[in-house]
């Protein structure tokens, strides 16, 4: 008895530092953000300290990461609902009207993933250069086009199947074309999964980086590389700046935090 | 890309025999279902746009990337010409591409490994030794490293790391003496940044692991408990054997994104110190960008990339079904 107590708490304290190595070096980043550059570079490590908003209101006021983040947001929804629009009908069709090719789609949509993103990049950087499109919002949005379009397709062909057929029969029955059951019922009843499918493609582009580091150098930086790009700044690492900048950078995927988790859950409990 | 693979090929199946039945129940019923799989050309209008853009996308940089490897084309000189298997040839003889082959390899076994390592365990203690309540809020908390973009996750444990008022450097610094530099010593950067991209993965596996160890059915696992085995052997010889096919998906997606590093190695050692953590994509990188804008020799080795994950992934990826 005391030695299996003896095991729960050991396996608890485990849990608990694991919880621990999850929050403090985010925590920690959160708050050296808040502070002045002499209250960051002490040591021992200071936990209590005079908050400041410098950081942050450098960060948003510079012009770089200003364009970066329009670049960012028009680049990354752009890429997501280019991806939506075309994957989605697609991943339908391979879910509702199996062929011989269906297993074959998918494969070739999951086979993009194997890609090594520096093989796409270096002849994209050549392509879009010959073109005279390099370093331009239109380049990166179709390179995105497909991350999103692939992953979308992937993700939400199980969604699509999840949706009781005997739903899309009775419409049948009731008239409704091949078109309008699409619209009018798969889509709204697997609407939960493919939101999911839909933030998991644009919390991907978002977070992309080496793609965007080589088809950028300034106009249409995203606010990955001009993160990046802040250390530089000076011959002494602004801690305090790119820590605010390392938090503005991952505001928005950890705002779909609660969707994603609930795509997760969908998403392994069906599988078994 | 999180446990994507697991349920494809099996689900293929049934599908098809859902879609058999329900054409026979639909027939039965005086339906016609079947006219809603033949008699409208919904597929090839919904199908083909996607895969014509894919293909385009995905099929172009392709050749064109064995098409510039074939070449002698750099950045800063407009004039080429086909040299054909050159660039490869000199690859072989190039010890920095050994090493960023060696590197790579390296990288992805420990990634790997690390990652199922971690997760397997930590998904057994969340599974028996809290109360479900906090597991699902633990669960919760568990993603949030995975869904960091990997510059800033990089930036949180470089800073960390930081030799002189990092968190995690400060306990070395009073157990040493002296201030300790992870990542600027060749034998322990490797590891410190592996450290960044296992903490990211293993607990977003480990959440992944838990919520298939709630689907499975009770009865073995009690079963098991019942002839007196003891908590690891039920996991070992009874839980785990019956996930064997999801969590080889995930072992799977896991090697897929293991080649994915760039960016946190980019951020946290820029392939440094010397040549210690330069990963093939890092090398192809700074050859066909920063020191020599030599396009071709970099593309050269991203087309060897390209067919060795190629080959590599579709061989485990079928035989692994």
């Amino acid at each position: 008895m005391i030695a299996q107590s003896l095991r729960q708490v050991a396996a608890r304290a485990t849990i608990g530092v694991v919880a621990f190595l999850v929050v403090v070096p985010v925590l920690w980043t959160l708050l050296s953000a808040f502070k002045h550059t002499v209250d960051i570079e002490t040591s021992p490590p200071l936990l209590l300290f005079k908050p400041t908003l410098e950081n942050f209101l450098y960060v948003v006021e510079r012009a770089s990461v200003r364009g970066a983040l329009l670049n960012s947001i028009i680049i990354s929804s752009s890429s997501v609902l280019i991806g939506a629009v075309l994957g989605l009908p697609c991943a339908y069709a391979v879910a509702r009207y199996p062929t011989r090719h269906a297993a074959d789609i998918q494969f070739f949509v999951l086979s993009l993933r194997f890609l090594p993103p520096i093989a796409v990049a270096l002849p994209l950087m050549v392509i879009w250069l010959d073109a005279g499109l390099y370093d331009t919002r239109i380049a990166m949005i179709v390179t995105y086009t497909l991350f999103t379009l692939s992953i979308t397709i992937w993700l939400a062909i199980p969604a699509f199947k999840r949706v009781p057929r005997e739903i899309e029969e009775a419409a049948f029955v009731d008239g409704y074309g091949a078109y309008a059951i699409f619209f009018l019922v798969a889509l709204p009843v697997a609407a939960k999964s493919l939101i999911g499918a839909i933030v998991f493609s644009f919390v991907l582009v978002w977070n992309e980086f080496l793609i965007a580091l080589m088809l950028t150098t300034s106009d249409a930086k995203t606010l990955p590389i001009v993160a990046s790009e802040l250390s530089q700044l000076g011959f002494d690492v602004p801690w305090g700046i790119l820590n605010a900048s390392v938090i503005v950078l991952a505001l928005p995927p950890l705002m779909f935090l609660g969707v994603l988790s609930g795509f997760l859950n969908s998403f392994v409990k069906r599988k078994v | 890309m999180t446990a994507g693979g697991a349920e494809a090929f099996p689900l293929r199946w049934v599908s098809c025999a859902s879609v058999r039945a329900g054409i026979l129940l639909g027939n039965s019923f005086g339906l016609k279902a079947v006219a809603v799989k033949t008699g409208t050309r919904l597929p090839i209008v919904f199908v083909i746009p996607s895969m014509v853009v894919l293909g385009v996308l995905a099929l172009v940089p392709t050749i064109d990337a064995v098409n510039i490897a074939l070449q002698n084309r750099e950045l800063s000189n407009p004039e080429s010409h086909y040299v054909w298997l050159a660039n490869f040839i000199s690859l072989f003889g190039d010890r920095r591409f050994l090493n960023a082959m060696w590197v790579s390899l390296e990288w992805e076994i420990i990634t790997v490994s690390a990652t199922m390592i971690v997760a397997v365990p930590l998904a057994v203690l969340l599974f028996e030794a809290i109360t479900p309540r906090a597991r699902n809020a633990l669960c919760v908390l568990f993603i949030v490293p995975v869904l960091l973009p990997r510059v800033s996750a990089a930036y949180v444990w470089k800073f960390a790391f930081h030799p002189l008022y990092g968190l995690a450097a400060y306990p070395l610094k009073i157990i040493f003496g002296r201030p300790v530099d992870l990542l600027s010593d060749p034998h322990t950067a490797m590891a410190t940044v592996a450290i960044v991209d296992v903490w990211q993965w293993a607990l977003l596996f480990s959440v992944i692991i838990v919520k298939l160890f709630e689907t499975l059915p009770r009865q073995p696992l009690e079963a098991a408990r019942l002839d007196n085995a003891r908590t690891w052997e039920v996991y070992l010889f009874v839980a785990i054997p019956m996930l064997r096919a999801p969590l080889i998906s995930l072992i799977f997606v896991k090697m897929v994104e293991s080649l994915r590093a760039f960016d946190l190695i980019y951020v946290m050692t820029r392939g440094g110190p010397g040549v210690a953590t330069e990963t093939l994509d890092m090398y192809a990188y700074s050859q066909g960008f920063i020191e020599s804008g030599r396009i071709s020799y970099a593309s050269s080795m991203a087309v060897l990339m390209m067919v060795a994950t190629s080959i590599a992934f579709t061989v485990i990826w079928k035989c692994a079904r």
